[in-house]
C-alpha cells in the first residue's frame, strides 16, 4: 500500500473523494510522477479492507481527471502532473480556508495589526525559505559543472 | 429456471452484471399477528459489499432465514441469485454461503469431521481455501466444535462457508463475539475472497464502525420497513449537517423559512445557533445559505459518519411515529 495514502473511514468524508484528494495531493507535491503505477483495484481493496467498487469509483474519477490510466494487464499508470484547472481548484479552496482563518480571527476579537505581522512573518519565513533552497541548488548545480 | 447448460465463466460474470444478487419486492413475514418484516423492498447489486443494518429487533435475521428459504413469506416475493426465494429454495441454499447468528455447528463434531460432512453436502468444494484459513485464524486444526470459544466457531463457521466458493456470501453479524484483531482478519478475509473476486458478500450488522469500514452499500431497516438504500458514500455525499450563525437570535418566522427551503430535513435552533439536516444538494443549500438576508453570519457544513447518518434515521423514524 502507497504510504501517502491513509483513509480515515468514519471521518463522514466519502472514501472514494479521500482516495481521489490524496492522489492529486501526491500529485501536487511530486511524491507521484507521471509513469508511476498505482496498486491495482484488487490489492488497494484488500490492503485497506475496503469494498473494491469504491476504489474503482475513485480510480475512474481520476481516470476523467486525466490523471491516471487504467490499462487491462497493464494496471494503473500516473500520466499527467497536475494541470491547470486543478491548480486553480486547489488554489481557490486554499483561499477559501484563508477566509475562514480571518473570519476566526476576527470572531476571536485579535487585533487586526497583529494578524497582519503574523501573516508578514510567515510569508518572509516560508517564501524566503524557497527562495534560499532554490539559490543553493543553482549553487550546486553550477559548482558540478 | 435451473441451468440446462453448465456456464462458462464469462456468461456468468455477464449475467452477474445484469442481474442483482438479491431483489426484494413488499416482503411481509409473520410471526403470528406480528409482522417482523412488513413491506420491505430492496436490491443487492451484484459485486457489492452490502451492509444491512438496524437495531435488535428490526427484522434482519428474519429477512435473512427468508431470503433463504428457512421461513415463508405471507406476501410479497425476493430473488437470490435469479432463484425464487419460495420455489426455488434448494437452489439457493446450494448456491449461497451461509454463517448465521448463532452457528449451529454440531458440537460433538471434531472440526475434520465437520470438513468432511460439509464436502459431502456442497455442490463445489475448495479445500485449500478451507485449510488455509483454519490456519490463518489460528484455530485448533483437530479439536472438537463444542470445545472452540463463539469467536472461533464463528471463524470455522466463516471458513466452512468459504469453502463451497459461493457467488453470494450471507452472514447474520459475523464478527459478534470477536475480539479487535479477529474482526480485523474476518473483515480483510471477506474482502479478499468474496469482494475483490467480484463476488457479493451481503452481511448484518449493528457495529456500525466496521459496515463503515469494508461496505460500498448499506440499507437500513427499521420495525421490518426500509429506511433508506444506498450507495454508502454517496449517502455521505447527499447528507450533512450545517451550522448556521446568525448576529441576532433568529425569529421564529426565520426558522419556519429555513424549514421550508428545498434540501432542508429538519432544523433545530439554540439561540444564535442553527443546525440545519441537509439531504440532497448540500453545497448548493450552504452556498444559498451564506449570501442570505437577515443577519446570517457564517455557515459550516459538517460531514456525518455512518453512526451519525443513522442516529439522523433513526430520529426521522421516532418524529414519523409520534
Amino acid at each position: 500500500m502507497p504510504i501517502w495514502l491513509t483513509i480515515d473511514k468514519d471521518s463522514g468524508v466519502p472514501i472514494y473523494l479521500q482516495i481521489v484528494d490524496q492522489v492529486k495531493h501526491a500529485l501536487e507535491v511530486g511524491i507521484l510522477q507521471p509513469g508511476d503505477q498505482l496498486p491495482t483495484v484488487r490489492q488497494l481493496g484488500i490492503d485497506l479492507t475496503l469494498a473494491p467498487n469504491t476504489i474503482v469509483k475513485a480510480y475512474n474519477e481520476l481516470q476523467d481527471l486525466g490523471l491516471i490510466k487504467s490499462r487491462p494487464g497493464a494496471g494503473t499508470v500516473v500520466t499527467a502532473n497536475l494541470n491547470g484547472a486543478l491548480r486553480a481548484g486547489q488554489i481557490a479552496a486554499l483561499f477559501d480556508r484563508l477566509h475562514t482563518l480571518v473570519r476566526d480571527a476576527a470572531g476571536l476579537g485579535i487585533d487586526p495589526a497583529e494578524l497582519t505581522a503574523r501573516w508578514e512573518a510567515d510569508i518572509q519565513q516560508c517564501y524566503g525559505q524557497q527562495r534560499s533552497a532554490a539559490e543553493r541548488a543553482r549553487e550546486e548545480h553550477g559548482g558540478g559543472e | 429456471m435451473i441451468d440446462t447448460v453448465a456456464p462458462t465463466d464469462s456468461t456468468r460474470a455477464q449475467a452477474a452484471a445484469e442481474r442483482p444478487a438479491i431483489a426484494i419486492h413488499n416482503l411481509v413475514v409473520q410471526y403470528g399477528d406480528r409482522r417482523a418484516v412488513d413491506g420491505l423492498s430492496f436490491t443487492v447489486p451484484a459485486g457489492a459489499i452490502f451492509g444491512f443494518l438496524g437495531l435488535n429487533g428490526a427484522g434482519k435475521t428474519t429477512t435473512i432465514k427468508t431470503l433463504l428459504g428457512f421461513r415463508a413469506p405471507a406476501a410479497g416475493s425476493a430473488q437470490v441469485l435469479g432463484y425464487d426465494i419460495v420455489r426455488d429454495s434448494q437452489a439457493i441454499r446450494a448456491r449461497v454461503g451461509y454463517v448465521s447468528e448463532t452457528n449451529s455447528l454440531y458440537d460433538q463434531l471434531t472440526i475434520p469431521q465437520i470438513i468432511a460432512f460439509c464436502r459431502a453436502t456442497s455442490r463445489r468444494w475448495n479445500g485449500a481455501i478451507v485449510d488455509r484459513y483454519i490456519r490463518t485464524f489460528g484455530l485448533p486444526p483437530r479439536a472438537r466444535v463444542g470445545q472452540l470459544s463463539k469467536g472461533m466457531k464463528s471463524q470455522l463457521a466463516l471458513s466452512l462457508a468459504l469453502g463451497g466458493e459461493p457467488d453470494l456470501l450471507i452472514l447474520d453479524e459475523p464478527t459478534n463475539g470477536l475480539d479487535p484483531l479477529a474482526r480485523h482478519e474476518v473483515l480483510n478475509t471477506l474482502v479478499r475472497e468474496i469482494a475483490a473476486e467480484g463476488k457479493t458478500l451481503f452481511f448484518s450488522s449493528h457495529i456500525l464502525t466496521e459496515v463503515e469500514a469494508i461496505a460500498d452499500w448499506v440499507a437500513i431497516i427499521r420495525d421490518g420497513r426500509l429506511v433508506v438504500c444506498d450507495e454508502l458514500d454517496h449517502l455521505k455525499q447527499t447528507q450533512r449537517v450545517l451550522k448556521l450563525t446568525y448576529d441576532q437570535v433568529p425569529a421564529p418566522a426565520e426558522i419556519a423559512a429555513l424549514q421550508a427551503l428545498p434540501a432542508v430535513a429538519r432544523v433545530e435552533q439554540e439561540g444564535r445557533g442553527v443546525r440545519i439536516v441537509a439531504r440532497g444538494d448540500v453545497d448548493a443549500l450552504a452556498q444559498q445559505l451564506q449570501g442570505r438576508p437577515g443577519g446570517v453570519r457564517h455557515v459550516d457544513a459538517v460531514n456525518l459518519n455512518l453512526e451519525d447518518l443513522f442516529l439522523e434515521y433513526m430520529k426521522d423514524s421516532s418524529e414519523g411515529q409520534q
